[in-house]
């Protein structure tokens, strides 16, 4: 199957969510806030992709949840399938690489 | 604080729709989701009910409710016969016969369905509710004068079922579909009589679902006597709904609720191609299968069935 095929088949919507992932938005909530989607789309968004092999989610350590005292965060990390499907949807749509700027903070 | 809680109770709530053996950590992702969010946090909830839903409907571990399984169709009967006679009990217990004709004096008092026949026109739920409790209330009275039914009295009740049952299934018809699906026909398909077996089920279902909503209305009616028009009514709904929904559930052949759901297609990669969700009759009639979504091509579900071939490989 052409990249292109696979872009197509991609929704918009799990297009931005990729996109926010790979940009370093890592868990719901930023996902959310950066995309601007509710909740009601983010979260079933992202159960489907990662049903469909796209990302893969783990828990944060507990001990590093309670040195930032706060609960501990569900990271969703982009897999291999997940970056060629994306890189197909970025030739397609040239703008979605530059939709969110790069978190300093989660990428440190 | 107050609002926290409501949040919680929120998130909690919709909990109740995710799978048991998910439901652990899908609740601790949104509870720790919910510590960040600082503004709108009440919207933020509703969405939990989303992705319950989706969680609900998307698993692929088995359902809570399959541990009581209607799976045979002679146990579906058999526990639908079980309610009627449980409801039947109810109605006419030691408390009386709430369903009997009321006596004449009562007469004057149920004139809603008397009206409605002449209007030649179904009586609605609110004026069945003016009816039905009298009835009802009056049979229950300890003590009261028991005298004749007036003439013609005790032919209203069947009237007044039979027009909300058709409303209950026009209202049925326009929130969802009634079409079963296609079974489209081949030379592996069982003879005409025995592909009518499954109307058969279906008529046995619905006929046994109006005495246990009528029974109920019955028990309901000296309890709260405005409720028990609409109990009625909201009873044969949601067991129409309920007789619908589980006949297209079932092999068209021997009638058992089929199984090993399948998901087939991505729904995330959905543009122009098919995904939904593939069932298999463990007799091994044949597969369903059910669209994830309504397109202008193919929005009903599809039975296909198997050759005999295919024996070997099921057990």
């Amino acid at each position: 199957m052409t990249d292109v095929a696979i872009a197509t088949r991609l929704s918009h919507s799990a297009a931005i969510i990729l996109q926010a992932i790979e940009a370093g938005y890592v868990y719901g909530f930023s996902v959310m806030e950066t995309t601007g989607l509710p909740s009601g789309t983010v979260y079933p968004a992202l159960r489907r992709l990662e049903r469909d092999g796209l990302i893969r989610s783990s828990w944060e350590a507990q001990a590093v949840a309670d040195a930032g005292q706060r609960p501990a965060r569900k990271y969703y990390r982009i897999t291999r399938a997940g970056q060629a499907t994306l890189a197909a949807s970025q030739k397609r749509y040239p703008l979605l690489n530059r939709l969110f700027p790069v978190p300093a903070q989660e990428k440190a | 604080m107050m609002l926290r809680g409501l949040h919680v109770a929120i998130i909690q709530t919709a909990a109740l729709l995710v799978p048991a053996p998910e439901r652990a950590e899908w609740l601790a992702e949104w509870r720790a989701e919910l510590w960040y969010v600082d503004r709108r946090a009440t919207a933020f909830c509703l969405g939990s009910i989303c992705d319950a839903f989706w969680m609900n409907r998307n698993t692929r571990a088995p359902r809570a409710h399959r541990w009581f399984s209607l799976e045979s169709p002679v146990k579906c009967v058999m526990f639908l016969a079980a309610l009627t006679a449980l409801s039947f009990l109810l109605a006419f217990g030691p408390s009386g016969d709430n369903l009997a004709p009321p006596p004449r004096d009562a007469a004057s008092q149920s004139v809603a369905l008397a009206a409605a026949e002449r209007d030649s026109s179904p009586p609605s739920p609110a004026d069945l509710e003016s009816s039905l409790p009298n009835r009802m209330a009056h049979s229950s009275t300890a003590g009261a004068p028991k005298t004749e039914p007036p003439p013609g009295g005790d032919q209203d009740l069947p009237f007044a079922c039979f027009s909300v049952g058709l409303v209950s299934l026009a209202v049925l018809s326009s929130v969802r579909p009634l079409r079963l699906g296609e079974y489209p026909v081949n030379r592996y398909a069982p003879a005409a009589p025995f592909r009518l077996l499954r109307w058969v089920f279906l008529a046995l279902k619905m006929a046994l679902v109006v005495p246990i909503a009528l029974c109920g209305a019955g028990a309901l009616g000296p309890i709260v006597p405005p409720l028990a028009g609409w109990v009625l009514f909201l009873g044969l709904f949601f067991g129409f709904r309920w007789a619908l929904m589980d006949q297209r559930e079932r092999c068209p052949v021997c009638l058992r609720l089929l199984s090993n759901p399948t998901c087939i297609g991505d729904p995330s990669q959905s543009f122009l191609g098919w995904y939904g969700t593939e069932l298999l009759c463990s007799r091994g009639h044949g597969f369903l299968y059910i669209p994830g979504t309504s397109t202008s091509w193919g929005g009903a579900q599809r039975w296909q069935y198997l050759d005999p071939a295919w024996d070997t490989l099921l057990p």
